[in-house]
């Protein structure tokens, strides 16, 4: 697929979280997952198996690249490899986040609210 | 037991586990994995909760995405194996047919069962070096450096690279290809190495090539502008790839060394 397709195609969870995490700055794998923590009021916990795979796959895509390899003042004084957001990532989230609120806009239009949905019903 | 003690352990285990990665993710994000496995921890022990229960998630985490990568990788490499059988068996189909249809070729199936590995040996040596590489340059050279290989072995012993496939001078070509292969063993096809085997290669080949050039000019002398012609593309090849090799080695030193 071409990379310009990326943009908008639907992003799974992860991807989609570790975007968020980075549209305002650049960090490195800890501060992402503590990051994506924190969007998700703790409901998204991100193993490194599933961070560094994904990181895989979107550096792949064109979507995040490696930024720098520094040391985070708030931390130790090990270096660590900073990821940034690129103009394609910045792109596919903004697609990802119009796809959400038209959703959005349907269900307020049928007036449903989470509490109409009987899950596993 | 203290938990800069079980951290210390479990970090060490992580380190093993992080090894079945395919080498490519182990190369690009272990150390990485590694330091967020461990900031994790450390914040698990500041926030006063269980140590253990954190790290097993993380080995749960990890061990299922280790599968996926590792199932991925096999379903690559096995595809692409496969694919190189199909076009093999497709490439001998040729003389087949045009055996069963005109009666003009007269391969027996020694000679089928030969050219059928020296197929599938260049396709599957060009599969497994290329697939431990992310390097344009790296792939080209070995892909030249294969091709040169196979045509110059084939048309040995198909026609003979100096008169017929049945004259001893051209026994010297495998002099060459030896030259090359023990090159690539003792460099373990790190980049700037290979540039090294492949110019020893194309080196090699222009000393058999003026022997065999001294040979036939005292014995027929006929055909010499065709052998000088021959012998010059194979040591262009050997070049191009040597400087290929070189230029992958100087624009990635990293998948040099990786190699």
């Amino acid at each position: 697929m071409a990379k310009k397709d990326i943009a908008n195609v639907p992003l799974t969870p992860a991807v989609l979280h570790i975007l968020l995490a980075l549209s305002t700055q650049e960090r490195h794998g800890y501060g992402i997952m503590k990051q994506v923590e924190a969007d998700s009021q703790g409901k998204v916990n991100m193993g490194p198996g599933t961070l560094y795979g994904s990181i895989g796959r979107m550096i792949d895509a064109g979507l995040i690249r490696e930024s720098d390899k520094k040391i985070d003042p708030e931390m130790d004084d090990e270096r660590r490899v900073y990821y940034k957001i690129t103009a394609l990532g910045q792109k596919a989230l903004t697609a990802e986040l119009d796809r959400y609120r038209q959703v959005v806009a349907v269900a307020r239009q049928k007036r449903l609210a989470p509490s109409l949905f009987a899950y596993g019903a | 037991m203290a938990p800069e003690v079980i951290i210390q352990r479990c970090r060490s285990l992580y380190a093993k586990l992080l090894r079945l990665y395919p080498k490519p993710h182990y190369q690009r994000f272990a150390e990485s994995m590694e330091q967020t496995f461990n900031d994790r921890l450390l914040e698990t022990v500041r926030q006063q909760k269980s140590v253990i229960g954190t790290a097993l998630s993380m080995f749960i985490d990890t061990g299922l995405e280790l599968a996926r990568q590792n199932g991925k990788s096999i379903m690559r490499t096995n595809r692409n194996i496969l694919r190189i059988a199909i076009v093999t068996a497709l490439i001998l189909l040729v003389p087949l047919l045009s055996m069963l249809i005109t009666g003009e070729t007269g391969w027996g199936p020694g000679d089928y069962v030969l050219a059928g590995s020296l197929l599938f040996g260049t396709g599957l040596a060009w599969e497994l070096i290329s697939r431990r590489t992310r390097s344009l340059a790296y792939k080209a050279a070995i892909t030249i450096a294969l091709v040169a290989a196979f045509v110059l072995v084939f048309a040995n012993l198909a026609v003979g690279i100096v008169g017929s496939e049945d004259n001893p001078v051209n026994l010297m070509y495998f002099g060459v290809l030896a030259v090359g292969l023990i090159g690539a063993i003792l460099v373990r096809l790190e980049a700037q190495g290979m540039a090294r085997a492949l110019f020893a290669t194309a080196f090699a080949h222009t000393v058999v090539a003026v022997c065999a050039l001294i040979i036939e000019s005292r014995s027929s002398g006929s055909g010499l502008g065709e052998i000088v012609m021959l012998n010059a593309c194979f040591v262009a090849l050997f070049v191009g790839s040597a400087l290929l090799f070189r230029r992958a080695g100087a624009a990635a030193p990293r998948t040099a060394t990786s190699l």
